[in-house]
Parts: structure tokens; sequence; C-alpha cells
């Protein structure tokens, strides 16, 4: 922490503030019982629990894009733990921490469960959402059924011995719990690797194709929510000595996923202080019109996720600088622009491997009955930049797909550096050495230009868990693409205010950051200038230069590929048909035709 | 052996009703409409007050569809059309007003059980097995509610229309047809089939604010497995049906309720393209 708060004064504020607003939290909830009532005191250990509970809701949906009406039962999971222990086995301090160890062991066991079942490539949010309402109603039906007569059915189990503490020593206790993880996931999500989680939910496919392992990741974040809510879920049923199969079911997991929305979604602070005021405004208002209150909290519900999606955290924030604008207006308030963050050269990792970087064998791919590949046949040597091209619909991108996603070829084998890979994601050939850049720019709106080269950075350097390092380390091709682009210039600037041109080139960086052995490129000059085209061309031959690397590119301006191509390889109608140097294949009488349209005397397959 | 067969066949039949509507939802807008459940309580309630007011039971099945339609265009037109890009917002929103349903529905008839008139009563002999002749009705039903779709879908320029926005949305608005008329229809059609749905099984059931929310889980996963065909959801209704309809006669009745989500989780697991791959 002293290294990077030496380095940046930004960083230091906002570690400034941080501790500053934990303070304040560890003293609110130090004061409070003293302070308030004893039924308040009551009730607020209950939305403590339940604002941590929250807290995992938003680390899932608000910032990764999983949406979960399941946390209600790892919260169950945590509580019944201490509950069935300490009912059938009495209490003790080795009962109280095998209890506690127990509920974290089986919450992440299940969350491990869901995510085997909810991640896989091509599952949907949908599909994510729906499984995680099955977990409540699995749990609620296991705990209903009442088995060896062990969880009491409906009724729950109620008055078993537990924890001789206060009220006073359990609102510390439950303060304590939620400060603690509240500030922990405020450090997971400002550090590097929290921007991982962003760029899930922003574009997941494109993390895949830069070597991140996205399955892995939200696998593991779904675990480390589990033991979180199984916490929370212990030290309630510690608390009120009452467990009772409602904490499991979908109702209240419906409930955290509608205080995160109503606070805030992906701010941490909002969904937490909504949970505790809506959960405490629950308690007083509810037994007087219960039906009635369900019902406004469910057109406010409604009337958020309609008119300000963000929550009402957001809209607070801008209301406060809004004022402070006006009361600042006299003082020119001219916010320093943020310090660039500095760009290390990285070491290339030169793997010295002699193999051939790519070697395509009678790679084929069908759309049901259609084929739209057949049997192609191709090596990429080092060094070398080939071009494919051909008419649309010629199956260039497909060729592209199929090298770069081990799910897409219907028949053949691709080999990379001599590693033969079967059907493997797109991030287990990234690993292989494989970086591939899109036809149509997809990248990550939200994310800084920084943040997108980090991310990029992934596979080569783990990027912290907890700390926010703002050097770049990159590899000197990124490099050049930067200054030659101005894009370091820019480094905090969002995707999303860059123009087409230097999105491209960002994202020729980015896959270059990846330090692949084969760089696969769908149209790079695509919607781009001249003069863009001819930067893009001297920094495609320069790589070659000083980079152990092949290009496999698709291009449809035949000038751009004869100035720097090494090889040309022409697709057309899923059939390679030539490949040659540049003046073969130019001067070659096939290609004048294919591209002229005329009658090609070849056996013409339609399917 | 008869009664078994019997048994998974109106299952299956049941499960089609119910889920038909959310399919044609998720099959036009690619969104599940967690609104479901609410809709489904919508019909039997329409249902308790045929009931109330002493009329034919008969009567339920068509003010349930026009009380289901009507619901599912002021949901279309308040809510619905404006987050349709929005795709787990669109669904968090529809959950949302599911709840605003069912609390409206608490507040005026109460949250305790209430009953139903069934419009057909009594038994009937098949092959000397006696069987409830409501189940049987249901069976025909089902078809009934399977062919009318096919034809309103295959047979009509609607259909023909909606068909096109399935496809391809943009290329579809390219050509005049007015998507958003066709995602407005869909809605509301697929919202009146819920709660006629839910009109439909209130003789099977007792009647209660929450009662949708018990099938609303297996509805989801059989329009998750069957992707935007009704041939398919008629296919996951007879297995899925017939997996529980056995689970519970031979194992357990608490394992049979499980049945349908877990068998479909590990199918769609296994075969993430659903049962039927197109």
């Amino acid at each position: 922490m002293i290294e990077i708060s030496r380095k940046n004064g930004l960083v230091r504020r906002k570690l400034v503030i941080f501790l500053v607003v934990i303070a304040m939290f560890i003293s609110l909830v130090a004061i409070g019982p003293s302070v308030l009532d004893r039924y308040t005191v009551n009730i607020l250990i209950r939305s403590f629990l339940y604002a941590t509970v929250v807290l995992t809701v938003d680390l899932l949906w608000g910032y990764t894009g999983i949406l979960s009406f399941g946390q209600s039962a790892l919260f169950a999971v945590g509580a019944y733990s201490a509950g069935l222990m300490f009912t059938h086995l009495g209490f003790g301090p080795i009962h109280a921490v095998v209890a506690l160890f127990g509920g974290i062991f089986v919450a992440m066991i299940v969350g491990w469960l869901v995510g085997w079942i909810s991640f896989w490539h091509r599952a949907t949010p949908f599909y994510v959402a729906v499984i995680t309402l099955v977990l409540p109603i699995i749990v609620v039906q296991l705990l209903y059924s009442n088995p060896y007569k062990l969880t009491g059915s409906s009724s729950g189990l109620v008055g078993f011995p537990s924890f001789f503490l206060s009220v006073q020593e359990w609102f510390w206790i439950a303060g304590g719990v939620l400060i603690f993880f509240s500030s922990a996931a405020w450090l997971f999500v400002n550090s590097n690797f929290g921007r991982v989680l962003i760029a899930i939910r922003e574009n997941e496919d494109r993390c895949r194709y830069l070597g991140i392992n996205t399955i892995k990741i939200k696998t593991w974040l779904f675990m480390a929510c589990a033991a979180i809510a199984a916490v929370a879920g212990y030290c309630y049923a510690g608390f009120t000595v009452v467990v009772a199969p409602e904490i499991a079911g979908f109702v209240f997991g419906t409930e955290l996923v509608i205080y995160n929305a109503l606070g805030g979604r992906g701010t941490l602070i909002g969904p937490v202080i909504g949970a505790v005021l809506i959960d405490l405004s629950s308690a007083y208002l509810s037994g007087n019109l219960p039906y009635v209150w369900k019902l406004i909290i469910g057109s406010i519900f409604v009337a958020v996720i309609l008119f300000i999606p963000q929550g009402v955290a957001p809209l607070i924030m801008q209301g406060v600088r809004f004022i402070k604008a006006g009361v600042f207006a006299k003082a020119p308030q001219k916010s320093l622009p943020e310090e660039l963050p500095e760009l290390i050269l990285a070491e290339y990792t030169n793997k010295n491997i002699q193999a051939i970087p790519l070697r395509v064998e009678s790679l084929s791919r069908n759309y049901g009955s259609l084929r739209v590949l057949t049997e192609i046949n191709l090596e990429v040597r080092r060094n070398e930049i080939v071009s494919i091209v051909g008419p649309n619909g010629a199956g260039k991108t497909t060729l592209m797909r199929c090298i770069s996603n081990g799910h897409e070829p219907t028949e053949g084998v691709v080999w990379v550096n001599g590693v033969k890979a079967g059907k493997v994601s797109p991030h287990q050939l990234a690993e292989l050495g494989i970086g591939r850049s899109f036809q149509n720019t997809s990248l990550f709106a939200q994310l800084t230009v920084a943040d997108c080269l980090r991310l990029a950075r992934h596979r080569a350097e783990a990027p912290s868990m907890f700390l926010h390092q703002r050097d770049l380390n990159l590899p000197e091709s990124t490099l050049r693409i930067l200054k030659a682009t101005e894009l370091d210039k820019m480094l905090n600037e969002k995707v999303s205010n860059l123009s087409h041109g230097l999105k491209r080139a960002l994202e020729l960086a980015m896959v270059l950051a990846t330090e692949p052995a084969v760089l696969l490129l769908d149209e790079p000059t695509a919607g781009l200038t001249k003069s863009e085209r001819t930067l893009i061309a001297s920094i495609l031959t320069d790589l070659l230069d000083f980079n152990d690397l092949c290009i496999l590119l698709i291009e449809h301006d035949l000038d751009f590929v004869r100035d720097i191509s090494s090889r040309i390889v022409v697709l057309h109608q899923g059939k390679l048909l030539l490949d040659g140097t540049v003046d073969e294949v130019v001067s070659s009488e096939l290609v004048r035709s294919i591209y002229s349209g005329e009658q090609i005397n070849f056996k013409e397959e339609n399917v | 052996m008869i009664s078994l067969f019997l048994d998974i066949l109106s299952s299956a039949a049941i499960l089609f009703i119910l889920s038909a509507g959310l399919l044609i939802i998720f099959g036009v807008m690619n969104i599940l409409n967690f609104a479901h459940a609410a809709l489904l309580s919508v019909g039997a309630y329409v249902a308790l007050t045929v009931t109330q007011f002493g009329l034919s039971p008969w009567l339920a099945i068509p003010l349930s569809f026009a009380t289901g339609f009507v619901a599912g265009a002021i949901i279309e037109q308040t809510v619905m059309r404006w987050i349709y890009s929005r795709s787990l917002d669109a669904i968090l929103a529809a959950w949302g007003l599911g709840l605003i349903i069912v609390q409206l529905i608490t507040i005026t008839y109460g949250r305790q059980i209430q009953f139903v008139e069934t419009p057909l009563s009594g038994a009937i002999s098949v092959f000397g097995e006696t069987y409830s002749l409501y189940r049987l009705f249901l069976v025909g039903l089902a078809v009934l509610i399977g062919l009318s779709l096919t034809f309103l879908l295959k047979g009509t320029r609607l259909g023909l229309n909606t068909r096109a926005v399935i496809m391809n949305d943009n290329l579809a608005q390219a050509l005049g047809i007015n998507s958003a008329l066709v995602r407005f229809l869909s809605f509301s059609v697929g919202s009146a089939v819920a709660a006629m749905a839910g009109a439909l099984i209130t003789p099977l059931s007792a009647v209660n604010p929450n009662m949708g929310f018990p099938w609303l889980v297996s509805c989801f996963m059989i329009v998750l497995l069957s992707g935007s065909s009704l041939v398919s959801l008629a296919l996951s209704a007879v297995i899925l049906g017939g997996a529980q309809v056995l689970v519970s006669t031979f194992i357990s009745p608490v394992a049979g309720g499980m049945t349908i989500v877990v068998l479909a989780a590990i199918i769609l697991r296994i075969r993430p393209e659903g049962l039927i791959n197109d």
C-alpha cells in the first residue's frame, strides 16, 4: 500500500476517503447501542446481516452481471449449520467453530455446484437467474421434507442453545461483520482484479479471447459470495436462535435483489445502506399495513428499474456534486487531470518455440447441412503475414472463428506452436498463443484505455486482488502502437469516448499485449481513413521485425494486402483455392474471375 | 399401468398448458416473463370470481383469457416495451410487476386458500380404469391450444410477421413490419394463455395468491429446454412431466417435486442447445 500511495496522489486520496468512511461507520456501530432504543438495536442486527448478504448480490449482479435470486439459500446454509449443530449436538466452543466452518464449506460446495450448472460457454444470463431461483426452491423443499427429523420441517428450529452474548455485543458483531466484508469487497472491486469483473459484465466473450478464464472467475466469485452469505446466516442463527425455511426461500432472495436495485447496483455502499434502511423501515411500517407496504416496495422497485436503473445512490452522489458545484461556483474548480499511469516495457517472454506457429489440417465447418468450410489446409510460419482474401460469404471469418475457438470446427485439427488444440475454449487457445481481433470492434465501453490494456495482460501477470496498481507493463509492440497513435496520452479516457480508428488501434494493442504467437486480424482496416490504414500497415510490417510472431489477416482492400503480405490465400465458397506469393495470386486468372463474378471453371458445389 | 400412463399424459398436458404462454413471449422477445406466476394467479382468481358469482364454471376459460390479455397489454404498454433491450432489467421489472399483482390480489381477496367449482366432475372409464374426466379434458385442450397456436403462427399474416421478427427483428422492421405491434400482441396473447392456464388448473389445486410460484420454475425450465418451438415444448412437457410422475410414484413425492428442475438443468448442461437442435 505504501508503494502505491507514494506513486500516486489520487489513489492516496481515495484510500484516505475510504479509511475515513470506515472509521465513521465503525464509530457509528460502536455508539449505536447506547443511543438507540432496544427494538431498533434488535432490528438493526438483522438488517446488518441482511446487508452483508446484499453485498454478495451486488458483487455478483452489480459488478459481474450474474443475477442471483439464490443468496437466501446460501444464507440459510450458514444459519441451519448453526441451528442443526446447536440443536442436536449442543453448544460449545468447538461446536461453534465447526458449525461456522462447516456452514462455509457446505455453502461453497453449493456455490460451486450452482456455478458448474450455470456457467458454461453458451449459458445466457437468464439461465443463471433461473438456476439461482431453483436453488432456494430446492433448499426449502429439503428443509420441509425434514430428513431424519433434523430440520424441524416448516416451523424450523427454535430456541437452541447459543452464544452467551448481550444484544449490544451482537450489534457490534453484526456491524463488524458488515463493515469487514464491505471494506474487503470495496478493496476487491477497486483492485486491478475488480476491473475484470466489470469486463465480464460488459463483454464476457471478448474476455475469453484475451485468454481470461471467465468461467473459473465467475465460479470462484460465486463460491466466495456463498461463503460470505453463510457467515451472515450463521450470525443470524446465533443471535435469533430461530431458523425457519423462510430464510432460504426465494421471497427473501428476491428482497435482497430489490434492496440492491434500489440502493444502486455496482456501488457497494448504496445496496448496504439501502438494505439497512429498507429493512429497518419495513420493521416499523409493515406491522400496520403488511400488504400495502409490500405493494409500495414493489412499485418503487419497478419504477427504479424503469427510470433510474442505476439506483438511488448514484442519484444522491450526483445531487451532492451538483450542490457542491453550486456552493463553490465562485472558485473556479478545475479538477486536476488525473495523472497518467506509467508505461513500463515488459520483458518479452520469448518462448523460443521452433514448431510452426499455426497449422490447420483438413478443417471443415458445417451449419446443419450447410457446409461453410471444406477441408482447409493451411500453414502460417514465423515472421509471415498471410492474407485471406475472397468475396463475402467465402468463409473467411468462419475460418478465423474455427482457429480461435476449439468448439467451432466440425472436423479437422488446429495445431498451435506444435500443440494440438482439441475442442477447447477460446481462453485456452489464447493461452496456446492465438490472439484475435474482431471484425466489429467489440471492446469494453465502460473501462478506460489503461484498464483494457491491463485486462489484456491478465494472463501474463495475474492482477492484484486487493491493490490497484496503476503502472502498466506492456510489450514493446503494444507500446509502439500506443505511441504511434498517441493513445499513450489518453490512458484514462473511457473507451466509449474514443474514435473508431483509435478503438481499432487499441484493440490491436490489446491483442498484442497478450503476446500471441499467432495474430488473427479480421479486417483491421475496415472503416479507417487512408492515413490510418498506412499507419496500421507500417505497424504490422514492423511487428515482424522485432517480434517472433506470424499474422493471419482478412482484408478486402487489395492494395493494402499487396503491400504487406508475404503470402495470400484465396477462399471461395468455403474452399481454399489458391495459396501463393503476392505476385502469383495477383496475376492469377482465377482471382480475377472470382472478383469480377465471372463464371468460374471449377466444379461448383451448391448445397 | 394404464392409470400411470394417463397420469403422465395429463401431467404433460398441464405442463404444456402452463408453459405455452411463457413460450410465446420467450420465443418472440427472447425474454423470460418473470410475471408469469402472477398471471397464472390472475386467471385462477378470475375462475374464483366466476364461482363466487354463481356463474357457469365454463365461463372462467374465456373470461380468464380476456383478463390475461388486458393485463398483458397493460404490462407491455406501461413497462415492458421500454426495457426489452435491457434483458436482465426486463426480467426484474416483470418480477416486480408480478409482486405487485400478487399483492393486489391479496388485498382484494385475502390470502386464505379457496376453492373453485369444477366445470367437469366425475370420472370416466378408460380401458377398464376409472380416471378423472377433467384431467382427460385438459389433455384434449392442450392439443387444441397447441394446434391453434401453430395455426396462428404458421397460417396467418400476423404469424408470418411474428416469425420474421423472431428471426431478424432489424430486418423485419426494415421491411416495414411493425415489430412493436408484433411484440405487443405476442406479450398480450402470451399473458392471456398464461391466465387461462391459471384458471384451468384451479379445479386441481387450491387457490391462493401465491399459487403460481410453485409452477413457475418448472415452466421456466421447460421453456429454456424448448427454445421457441411448440413441438419441442410438447416433447419437453412429456419427458419432464413423465419423469415427475414416475419419480413421485416409485421413489417419493418430495423427490418428484424436484424432478423437473433437476432433470432439466442436467439436460441443459449436457445439451446446451436444448432438446431439439434445429
